[in-house]
């Protein structure tokens, strides 16, 4: 009878023990394939902006003829920006293209014909818009990885990651972007 | 990263506070259940479950099936139009707090009102919909309005619209239960239990008053899980767009403006805006437990300590 029952609370205590490890094994598969898609989301809008440079050449071409140095600092950061090929050379090169843009920006106000240019306008918004986006899937991308790292480092989840031979992941350092105010010469 | 333990700490603070609250709730319901038992079952509890889960059940899952396109046409709502500016930038602001919360992309409707205001509905985050006034998207900068945006993308996130339907729910099933209880004693009399002496009349006397009682406490609680989901939703937009300060001047223009027109619609969608629609802005600046929202002046405080 005795032996019955001990059998039974077993059975129990195993089930119960391959649930939890059963949603703990989950949840850290889920968290992981979060943050690789929060990381492919960063690429996709770094490539969106890159994507948007060559429209807004076009645009400001005619009107800012005589801002030579301003438009290729553009273009070269976003041919560096195509070329990255580690992480740390896509934040670097990403930052330098921000950097030249704001640039950009700055010289504009100085042309009121190219401020009242409808499609300046939109590609204006459209930067903007694409920026603030790459800047928040890289928040994403780190809260992701908070919440990931501290299941697999807290007990029990570091047993279970321990199993499943899960290790703790990164987060990205992103240098702060150059905040000084450009100087524009009249 | 010390800011950032503030606001996870107020969040915690909150979904600790609604767990309370809920509580509450729960108990409340198990007791009209038993009043319901002493009144009319002679005490019988599980006759009067049989009777009463089934109503929660039913009201419960009527409510549940949230109508968006009702919610929607009761407040004249549109779809906004990416060729308008104003609104074009609306959709960009709701894009940046999707890619933020990891959130599926809502849909976007604009409300035609002088008023700023902001709702998120839909039964969870696949089926969202956020909607701003033109009011709004007229009188707010792009940091006050992404504010305003990440708490409403935050009540998505955190299953507001879930939890504030089944709490009506609940709430409307209690009265329910309560009014059947008293018509039911107006027509047959408590008279199941005679004879039993002293003890059972207090009990009955007890029961009735908790009946009357009841409805008016759901009420009460009901808005108290409102107040707090609202605060949740602040702290946790707080978070999600790292900054409380844009939120906290969309919710001072809120305060500041001042147009006497009557909004449409039914008061139920209250706890969805951002700021209560249906109340003049001198009382939104204070609050009362009879407030789906917390005081105005209070919100802005608390996000401009984070």
């Amino acid at each position: 009878m005795l032996l019955w029952i001990g059998l039974i609370l077993l059975v129990i205590i195993v089930v119960i023990l391959l649930l939890i490890f059963f949603g703990y094994y989950n949840r850290i598969i889920r968290l992981e394939n979060r943050i690789d898609n929060s990381w492919a989301q960063i690429d996709v809008q770094l490539k969106r902006r890159a994507d948007l440079i060559p429209n807004l050449m076009e645009t400001v071409k005619g009107y800012m003829t005589h801002e030579k140095e301003v438009l290729e600092n553009v273009t070269k950061a976003r041919s560096a920006l195509m070329s990255a090929k580690t992480p740390q050379e896509n934040v670097d090169a990403d930052n330098m293209l921000t950097g030249a843009l704001k640039s950009l920006f700055a010289v504009a106000e100085n042309y009121p014909d190219l401020k009242a240019n409808q499609n300046f306008l939109n590609l204006q918004d459209e930067l903007t818009n694409t920026e603030n986006k790459v800047s928040y899937a890289r928040q994403h991308y780190n809260d992701s990885v908070l919440v990931y790292n501290n299941i697999v480092e807290t007990i029990p989840g570091k047993w279970f990651a321990g199993m499943m031979n899960k290790k703790t992941r990164d987060m990205l350092q992103i240098p702060e972007a150059d905040r000084e105010v450009p100087k524009v010469k009249f | 990263m010390e800011k950032k333990l503030i606001v996870e700490d107020q969040i915690q603070k909150n979904k600790r506070k609604t767990i309370v609250i809920c509580g509450l709730m729960a108990l409340l319901f198990i007791g009209i259940v038993f009043s319901v038992g002493f009144i009319l079952f002679s005490g019988n509890i599980y006759i009067s479950l049989a009777f009463a889960l089934p109503v929660a059940v039913g009201y419960v899952a009527i409510t549940y099936s949230i109508s968006v396109p009702a919610i929607l046409s009761a407040a004249k709502a549109r779809p906004a139009n990416p060729q308008n500016r104003e609104e074009k930038l609306l959709i960009h602001r709701v894009e940046e707090m999707s890619i933020a919360s990891g959130l599926p992309m809502p849909k976007v409707y604009v409300q035609e009102s002088p008023y700023i205001n902001a709702f998120a509905t839909g039964k969870d985050p696949e089926h969202s919909v956020v909607c701003a006034t033109t009011g709004a998207i007229r009188k707010l900068n792009q940091e006050e309005l992404g504010g305003v945006i990440a708490h409403e993308m935050s009540h998505i996130k955190n299953y507001d619209i879930r939890l504030m339907t089944v709490t009506i729910a609940v709430v409307g099933a209690i009265s329910l239960i309560a009014e059947i209880l008293f018509w039911s004693m107006f027509w047959g009399g408590a008279g199941h239990s005679r004879g039993k002496g002293e003890g059972q009349v207090i009990l009955i006397a007890i029961a009735i008053i908790f009946a009357i009682l009841a409805p008016i406490f759901a009420r009460l609680t009901y808005l108290a899980i409102s107040r707090r989901r609202e605060y949740l939703a602040d702290s946790t937009g707080a978070y999600l767009s790292r900054n409380p300060e844009g939120l906290a001047k969309a919710l001072e223009k809120i305060r500041d403006d001042h147009i006497k027109e009557k909004p449409k619609g039914s008061k139920t969608v209250a706890p969805l805006y951002i700021s209560n629609p249906f109340k003049s802005q001198a009382a939104a600046g204070k609050g009362s437990i009879w407030s789906t929202h917390p005081p105005l002046d209070e919100r802005i405080k608390r996000l401009r300590s984070m």
